[in-house]
């Protein structure tokens, strides 16, 4: 328990002068009074409390402890009891303030008006990640993800965002490459018109070769737009595995005399496995307006988009990064949308609303930033 | 005015003895009944805000990280009377060291006289069994912290019920790099196999092979045979040593239904001669395996040095040929995770950041990317107490308690 004002007070004399106030018997005596008994840490049960007493052998001895466990045990039932209610008010209120924001700020499918809500924010980011779970065991789970793909990559279009990486722990999305690209060249045509205006896409995941893009017909062969998406899949097998892989081929490397152990450096494996998830910036990369900020101070090639999300946004009730590779989210925000109830352990299907994408982009423009220093 | 005043007057009421009794009553409580659920084992701590908070209490920055130094001492009292292992704090990261000079001196300082001190309480770490562990890239400290560090560490080495772990100076990336180092520094070194071991599977049998060419030298003898008198005669088949070829001759001359003891004879005199004899393409005959010889074939991928068969007579060089280097495909993410600073500890549960910035800042990336639920505080690092923690440990026991009856729910429902 915390200190009472005098032994604070005393204690903080003594951290003033670099610990030649008190002597060290002094300072033992002062955290004996505040310290448990050892027993009490490691016994939770009353029948570990009641055999550390059966030397005294007297029945209020033993009593005590027992009733003391009863006790705690009701009232962490209780607690938990009007957690659980607690829990289902704030989601019952964060739901109404979701809907809310969804009444008032609708696309309606319209780029125009996500520029609009958009408009006047500090700071976008260049790379923008999501994780997606794709629920297996229900009949619509891989065409919901899809349409899910399909909606974030229009909006993340609309807002200027260059490129934005999904990640799917099972990775179906990658064994369905040409379907997604499909899908979300027909949401763009939604929400952009049709081609010449529609924005260029173009989908990549690590290890696959990249889907070229959908040829479309065009009257004087030129788009005469300067939107482009690139769209990258992830999945669990680029996380741990790829550092696995590298490792492996960094062994092999050393056992043939190519490489010392000790030129094993971070800048090396960071060059490495941005590589294996780089994108290459498209041609006509100019579609950034000039009011948005560089967001860190990292520099990296002009010829590759960033590899390393500005912006991760968690579409699930809690922060559960479910395998997402590490190595690159070392400085990403982290936003999630909250629990509106309906889904409390975050197993199943995700919802991705407009809403939440929004808050998420709101919130990263309000971030500060200090990088270490 | 008068609600400074009132200010004054709670904070008077709240230090007076029965207030102070009665919170601290309270407090156990409510930590008792924490302890009667599930509790996380490992706990991170990302100890954000301190500068923050000095600077909107317009005091020290020094005083800050004093303060959250006690906030510190608060946390972990909580955590380790509910039960938890394993406690990581995130200390100091390697981009500090960009801070001020005069702020990197004191943080320096004040971790060498904290450490001091806590070496003088041994037996109090003693009889709570307790560890501390330093994590970190150690070559970027000064000698004198790095003594305190080691007398800390060593006088605590033995005590296993409780883990406090300090990053100091840590970045997650650094860890992995140096688990990736230590891995390839593993399986660089040569490693001796013994002798039993060199078998290598493949579909072909020795018993097959050394039958046909058997089968072949028969033919072409009893041919000449026919062709001349029993005329003893040096077979050039590179099968069999010139020991064994009047056995084998006289064994053939009597009766040709013995293959199958021609066939172990040869087999254990070539066993015996084998470092002898010069045309062997097989080097390791136990009688009692029934797998090939590690035949030199070029269907390994380039870059591997595998067992190479042994082509030359001495000993010395058959010795050799037994070392060799543990093949890079055993690595995975289980080696990688055995060389991390942490892989002793329990995998992390729950990993808490304060002062509302959301980001994981190069902390415990590869511990926390997997099953850890990732909490975001917007309290200042020094202002965290239990008031803020328990409802953390709350939700977590809470959606434990989901998670544990929709398992139950489905478990049911498939059976």
């Amino acid at each position: 328990m915390p200190f009472n004002q005098d032994d604070t007070r005393f204690y903080r004399q003594d951290v003033d002068s670099r610990g030649q106030t008190m002597s060290v018997d002094e300072r033992r005596e002062l955290l004996e009074r505040y310290l448990p008994r050892p027993s009490e840490l490691r016994s939770s049960s009353a029948r570990e409390q009641v055999r550390d007493q059966k030397r005294k052998q007297r029945r209020s001895r033993r009593l005590r402890p027992y009733l003391k466990q009863r006790l705690h045990l009701a009232i962490y039932l209780i607690i938990q009891l009007l957690f659980g209610i607690f829990i289902r008010v704030r989601q019952i209120v964060s739901a109404l303030f979701q809907k809310f924001i969804a009444v008032r700020h609708y696309h309606h499918r319209t780029p125009a008006y996500i520029q609009k809500d958009l408009k006047g924010l500090s700071r976008l980011p260049e790379h923008l990640s999501v994780i997606l779970r794709y629920d297996a065991r229900s009949d619509d789970g891989l065409e919901t993800l899809l349409d899910d793909v399909a909606e974030l990559a229009a909006w993340s279009t609309a807002a200027g965002i260059p490129l934005l990486s999904v990640y799917e722990k099972t990775g179906v999305l990658k064994q369905y490459m040409s379907a997604v690209q499909e899908i979300v060249q027909q949401k763009l045509v939604l929400y952009f018109g049709a081609p010449p205006s529609t924005p260029v896409l173009q989908v990549f995941a690590p290890n696959y070769p990249s889907l070229s893009p959908l040829p479309s017909p065009q009257i004087n062969g030129t788009t005469n737009t300067n939107l482009n998406l690139s769209l990258l899949l992830l999945s669990e097998s680029d996380g741990r595995e790829t550092l696995v892989d590298l490792t492996r081929t960094l062994t092999e490397m050393a056992q043939a005399q190519k490489l010392r152990p000790k030129d094993i450096t971070v800048d090396l494996i960071d060059t490495e496995i941005s590589a294996s998830t780089s994108v290459p910036a498209p041609s006509n990369n100019a579609q950034r307006t000039n009011g948005h900020k560089k967001t860190n101070g990292v520099k990296h090639d002009d010829t590759y988009l960033p590899s390393e999300p500005d912006l991760l946004i968690v579409f699930a009730p809690v922060i559960k990064l479910d395998g997402y590779p590490p190595w690159q989210i070392r400085l990403t925000e982290i936003f999630c949308v909250g629990d509106s109830g309906g889904d409390v352990s975050g197993r199943s299907r995700t919802r991705v609303e407009y809403q939440g994408f929004l808050r998420a982009l709101w919130n990263y423009a309000g971030a500060e930033f200090r990088f270490g220093s | 005015m008068a609600s400074k005043q009132l200010s004054t007057i709670r904070k008077w009421v709240l230090s007076s003895p029965p207030a102070e009794w009665a919170l601290n009553q309270l407090r156990e409580l409510l930590i008792g009944a924490i302890k009667q659920g599930e509790v996380p084992r490992h706990v991170a701590f990302v100890m954000d805000g301190n500068r923050r908070y000095a600077r909107s209490r317009r005091i020290e920055t020094v005083e800050g990280h004093n303060l959250g130094f006690e906030a510190l001492a608060r946390i972990l009292e909580v955590c380790y009377k509910s039960g938890v292992h394993t406690v990581t704090i995130y200390a100091f990261s390697i981009e500090n060291f960009k801070r001020s000079r005069y702020e990197v001196d004191a943080l320096m300082d004040m971790a060498k006289i904290k450490l001091t001190q806590l070496s003088q309480h041994g037996e109090l770490l003693d009889r709570y069994g307790a560890r501390i562990r330093i994590l970190g890239q150690r070559e970027l400290l000064k000698p004198d912290v790095l003594e305190a560090m080691d007398r800390a560490c060593d006088m605590t080495k033995h005590n296993t019920e409780t883990v406090l772990n300090v990053c100091f100076p840590y970045t997650s990336r650094d860890e992995i790099t140096t688990a990736i180092r230590r891995t390839v520094q593993e399986y660089s070194k040569p490693v001796k196999r013994p002798r039993t071991e060199q078998k290598r599977l493949s579909p072909f049998t020795e018993e097959r092979i050394t039958q046909t060419l058997k089968t072949q030298h028969r033919d072409s003898f009893q041919a000449e045979e026919r062709l001349q008198d029993l005329e003893p005669k040096t077979l050039s088949s590179p099968s069999l040593s010139s020991a064994s070829l009047s056995d084998f001759q006289t064994r053939l001359s009597r009766s040709q239904s013995l293959d199958a003891k021609d066939h172990d004879h040869e087999a254990d005199t070539s066993s015996e001669s084998s470092s002898a004899t010069t045309n062997l393409h097989y080097e390791l005959l136990s009688p009692s395996s029934a797998s090939s010889p590690p035949t030199s074939y070029a269907g390994s991928p380039q870059s591997k040095p595998q067992l190479r068969p042994s082509n030359t007579t001495s000993p010395e060089h058959s010795q050799k040929e037994l070392s060799s280097y543990p093949s890079p495909e055993s690595i995975t993410s289980g080696t990688i995770t055995s060389h991390l600073f942490t892989a002793d500890d329990p995998p992390l549960d729950l990993m808490i950041r304060t002062s509302g910035v959301e980001r994981l800042s190069d902390f415990m990336l590869w511990q926390c990317h997997e099953e850890t639920r990732v909490v975001f505080l917007d309290v200042l690092w020094p202002e965290f107490d239990l008031w803020q923690f328990l409802p953390v440990l709350w939700e977590w026991q809470w959606r434990g308690r989901k998670e544990e009856q929709r398992r139950r729910l489905i478990e049911g429902r498939l059976v």
